[in-house]
């Protein structure tokens, strides 16, 4: 089925997101002080057509408003979102609308992303029927294919509700709905982390099939960098609403160069009973700062095994630091302090000389 | 006094629902070492929920055990509630999955606590006040003191799930159950509250039931593991063992589906088809054999039993995976 | 149902091997007992109230030989006698039933739609609109309702149609109210943003996702208010309003027959037994679709 305007017009990357800011009101609740919470600051990476960036980080990191302000629901505060050149941050009404066809999204819960109302067929036909594609029986039989696509029978399955769905069932809906209008990015926000262990791996191989037989690009947020790292050309990691590093998938993993990804490698469970352990204190202490009021300068230095007066002073830039390989610290690890590297173009956060996938 | 702290045998749990019968926990078997740490690892509905809820007696009326608990040489099973309840606490006590629900989010940490301590004991409120700050001391959470005033929502996850641990600990329970005590909570807090689990464990003598979803966990902190498919236990070895000779196809498939950071990008995991069978349905045969890949038709007509085939490791199925060839 | 462990997979429906044939009945008489029960009751009154009287030997409520006036129990021709006036009692208690029904179904039916609707749309859209619409429906809640219902009836004369419309000013403001609430609970959940992600527009997002999941609890609201709304109907007809006479509806029955309760308390009783079991079958009802569809 080929792809109605989804050709690219331009030669760079699919999606350029730069400057993105989101903010929204904490009201106040017996004693939390109410204010606003910047959850994403300054964020700034681009995504090539084709690729798989994943995306890391812990609760309060903004992934998740992230993938919600490209999607323009709601609108971020500042910055720009261009996809295939187009800034999706000034279009309104139908335009956005028409832009919306080409970035679908999968959630977390399986179940809440489903009216529990609604058949499977119904539900995998609402973005056809919204965008006005074809008749009706030409919208049946594209669900009929697309749910065929990720391995549900359509005789078995299209009249089903999802209460009668098991997690990865109803996963694998979700995900024809997302394919249903042959979109060009595909966003899954933790969208495996409900499932289990074995259900995961399944669909995480039909994602892996499914980029590869309908040239997806795929963002991919998850708190697992494991698992995130095995999907993913690139990994990109955020922390209390900035992106602290991002590089190639294999780089990250072995030449780390923010304490934060450090921390996050060495918190993994390793299923290797006989590895050597070191305690995960060595990398990270304390708590979560509160996301109201940040840490000055690097939001990361009080939970910093190695931080320093200048990384209260002075927020650090995100540098590039190897190729394609970009931190935003002032003690990159194993690099030791670095004034001879030019800050990367277009502010911080400018990873752009990072579209081409390694 | 044995050795043994728990000893579980041939547990069984039904539920009726709707008129109907639910066996969720077919015929478990497992014992549990003064001061060491058992992992139980399962996916939904493998009953490895169930079964913890059974050694702390926290089922629900509609639940109807058989089989054995011998916690301290006292069967558990068909106790009166009364010792029931002073069993719980000072016997066992368990840290739940989401602190957010497990706290009572209209009193004070310090209340609570002290409540836990003042069901096991006669203490002043005093009393029970500083055996509160060194509880959450001995949990080392930052600003105990400044702690026990507040609400449970001025406390992140984390932090709440120290306050569960301390409050579990308010009796000096012999053993603690941590029921995926960390499957809410971030990464590097995960690992800090394993760590703690761990060092508490060690100071205090403790014996400790993880029950998890993730092998990984068990490889770093466990000492035996007990995994659980559909009810029963299929596979149990010390850890180490377990790894390097596994032999349940299931254990071996819930070992390939985790994903490495040494794989490469786009690596394609080893994922069996299928999901877990439905509860209330029970085919005669290994409840595995629909996602098996050596299922053969003796697999699908007769259930294999849980025994020691090997020194110090028992597993149920008719053919077993042979030692992987060293990668 | 809250009592099973989470980790219990109990999907599908399928007897257990070991259940004897008199379980698995008594398993589906327990289901049935919340719902179908309740259910064939009201079914039955409407039928009294609404077609027996067309299709069976009933004489009329109105127009009795004032020879034949209060005649007691179990006379021939009128199994419940008949009232000071001579109307059959058994006839006047259908005919009572038939208006009082009516006023009650007219009432929550305008609520659920013009309420729910408000309260949805309210809900939806938020902001100052949502401000505005529950504004103006404290507005009508804050005002004395009773004095207003009696101001319509006053203005307009009383009738049974007026009734409505006055009982109306109770019941839309409380379903705006429970439509809103129900309505924000679902315009949370993560399958509306995906509905709007997929191009969904606001008639269909209304009609299509919040309607039918707010509808359970519009229904059952609905059926628990039956009750409330046939007394307050009685209410009316104690100061004079509601259905005037001679029309028979149990308010206006219980209304005039305080003034024999000494001699002949049958007058009151007998609308009020049957307003009693009435009320109780369609609680009982709303009761037992609220369990049904909250244990879904």
């Amino acid at each position: 089925m080929c792809r109605r305007g989804g050709e690219l017009s331009s030669g760079g990357p699919l999606l350029d997101v730069r400057n993105l800011v989101q903010e929204f009101e904490v009201r106040a609740q017996g004693g939390v002080r109410s204010g606003v919470v910047q959850a994403v600051s300054d964020v700034s990476f681009t995504l090539a057509k084709g690729e798989t960036l994943g995306l890391v980080g812990e609760t309060g990191s903004g992934k998740s408003t992230l993938a919600r302000a490209i999607l323009q629901a709601p609108r971020p505060k500042s910055g720009e979102v261009l996809f295939d050149g187009v800034d999706l941050a000034k279009l309104r009404g139908k335009q956005l609308l028409q832009a919306r066809r080409q970035i679908q999204m999968v959630f977390q819960d399986p179940f809440g992303s489903l009216d529990p109302k609604w058949s499977v067929m119904h539900i995998v036909e609402e973005p056809l029927i919204a965008f006005r594609t074809a008749e009706r029986a030409e919208r049946r039989s594209r669900v009929s294919e697309v749910l065929d696509r990720v391995g549900l029978d359509p005789s078995r399955y299209a009249d089903r509700r999802p209460r009668s769905l098991s997690g990865g069932q109803a996963q694998r809906v979700a995900i024809a709905r997302a394919l249903a209008l042959d979109p060009a990015l595909i966003i899954y926000d933790e969208a495996v982390s409900s499932l289990d262990v074995l259900i995961r791996a399944q669909v995480l191989n039909l994602l892996e099939r499914l980029r590869a037989e309908m040239s997806l690009t795929y963002l991919f947020i998850a708190h697992d960098l494991a698992l995130v790292k095995q999907v993913s050309d690139r990994v990109a990691v955020m922390y209390l609403g900035k992106l602290v590093e991002i590089g190639p998938a294999e780089s990250l993993y072995r030449e780390p160069l923010h304490p934060y990804t450090v921390a996050l490698l060495a918190s993994i469970p390793n299923p290797d009973p006989t590895a050597e352990r070191a305690p995960v204190t060595n990398t990270i202490h304390g708590e979560p700062p509160s996301p109201i009021d940040p840490p000055s300068g690097c939001r990361f230095r009080t939970r910093c095994p190695h931080a320093q007066d200048v990384c209260a002073a002075e927020e650090p830039p995100l540098r590039r630091l190897a190729e394609g390989h970009f931190a935003a610290c002032h003690f990159p690890v194993g690099r030791g302090p670095n004034p001879g590297d030019a800050p990367a173009p277009a502010m911080a956060g400018g990873a752009h000389d990072a579209a081409a996938p390694n | 006094m044995t050795e043994s702290l728990l000893e579980v045998r041939d547990l069984r749990v039904d539920f009726r629902h709707d008129g109907r019968v639910v066996r969720a926990v077919d015929g478990l078997t497992y014992s549990l070492t003064r001061g060491k740490t058992v992992a139980v690892i399962g996916e939904s509905g493998s009953g490895k929920t169930v079964s913890s809820r059974a050694i702390m007696g926290l089922l629900p009326p509609t639940a109807k055990v058989s089989g054995s608990i011998r916690f301290d040489d006292v069967e558990m099973v068909g106790l009166a509630e009364k010792a029931m309840r002073s069993h719980r606490g000072r016997g066992v006590a368990m840290v739940f999955q989401d602190p957010t629900r497990s706290l009572n989010p209209t009193m004070r940490i310090g209340g609570q606590i002290r409540e836990a301590i003042q069901t096991h004991e006669k203490s002043s409120r005093a009393a029970a006040h500083d055996r509160a700050l060194e509880l959450l001391e001995l949990v080392r959470l930052p600003a105990a003191k400044e702690r026990l005033e507040q609400y449970p929502h001025q406390l992140s996850g984390g932090m709440r799930q120290r306050v569960m641990i301390a409050i579990a600990l308010a009796a000096s329970p012999k053993l603690l159950i941590a029921d995926e005590a960390t499957t809410a909570l971030d990464v590097t807090t995960q690992a800090q509250i394993m760590e703690l689990l761990r060092d508490l464990q060690q100071r205090l003598g403790m014996a400790l039931i993880m029950i998890s979803h993730d092998l990984g966990l068990a490889a770093s902190f466990a000492d035996e593991v007990v995994v659980m498919y559909a009810g029963r236990a299929v596979e149990r070895a010390p850890t180490q063992m377990l790894f390097a000779h596994v032999r349940m196809p299931y254990t071996r498939a819930l070992l390939e589906a985790i994903p490495r950071l040494e794989n490469e990008s786009h690596a394609l995991l080893a994922a069996v088809p299928g999901q877990p069978p439905n509860l209330a349905l029970r085919e005669p045969g290994c409840p595995f054999t629909p996602r098996c890949p050596s299922a053969t038709d003796q697999c699908r007509q007769h259930m294999p039993a849980f025994e020691e085939h090997e020194p110090d490791h028992q597993w149920a199925c008719w053919h077993p995976c042979a030692d992987a060839v060293a990668s | 149902m809250a009592d099973l462990p989470s980790d219990l997979v109990v999907a599908g429906v399928a007897p257990s091997l070991d259940e004897t044939a008199a379980a698995k009945v008594a398993g589906r008489w327990r289901g049935s007992l919340g719902v179908t029960i309740p259910a064939a009751l009201v079914l039955l009154i409407i039928a009294l109230c609404f077609i027996w009287p067309i299709i069976g030997p009933v004489p009329p409520p109105t127009g009795g030989n004032i020879l034949n006036a209060s005649l007691p129990a179990f006379s021939p021709g009128h199994f419940l006698g008949t009232d000071p006036v001579g109307n059959d009692e058994w006839s006047r208690i259908l005919y009572g039933g038939r208006a009082s029904l009516e006023i009650a179904f007219a009432v929550q039916a305008i609520g659920i739609i013009l309420g729910g609707l408000l309260g949805s749309v309210a809900a939806y859209l938020g902001g100052w609109r949502d401000a505005t619409i529950m504004r103006l429906l404290d507005v009508v809640i804050a005002f004395p309702a009773f004095v207003l219902a009696v101001a319509i009836a006053q203005g307009l004369g009383p009738s049974e149609l007026h009734t409505i419309w006055a009982l109306c000013f109770f019941s839309v403001p409380a379903f705006a109210r429970i439509s809103r609430a129900a309505t924000l609970r679902v315009r949370e959940q993560t399958f509306m943003t995906a509905a709007r992600l997929s191009g969904t527009r606001f008639p269909r997002m209304l009609l299509g996702h919040i309607a039918p999941n707010i509808l359970p609890q519009l229904i059952t609201f609905a059926l628990l208010g039956i009750g409330i709304v046939m007394i307050l109907e009685g209410a009316l007809s104690f100061v004079g309003l509601g259905v005037p006479p001679p029309a028979p509806s149990w308010g206006n029955m219980i209304a005039q027959g305080q003034s024999t309760l000494s001699a002949d308390p049958r007058y009151v009783l007998l609308p009020s037994a049957a307003l009693f079991i009435t009320v109780v079958c369609f609680n009982l009802l709303g009761d037992g679709l609220r369990a049904r569809w909250s244990s879904q």
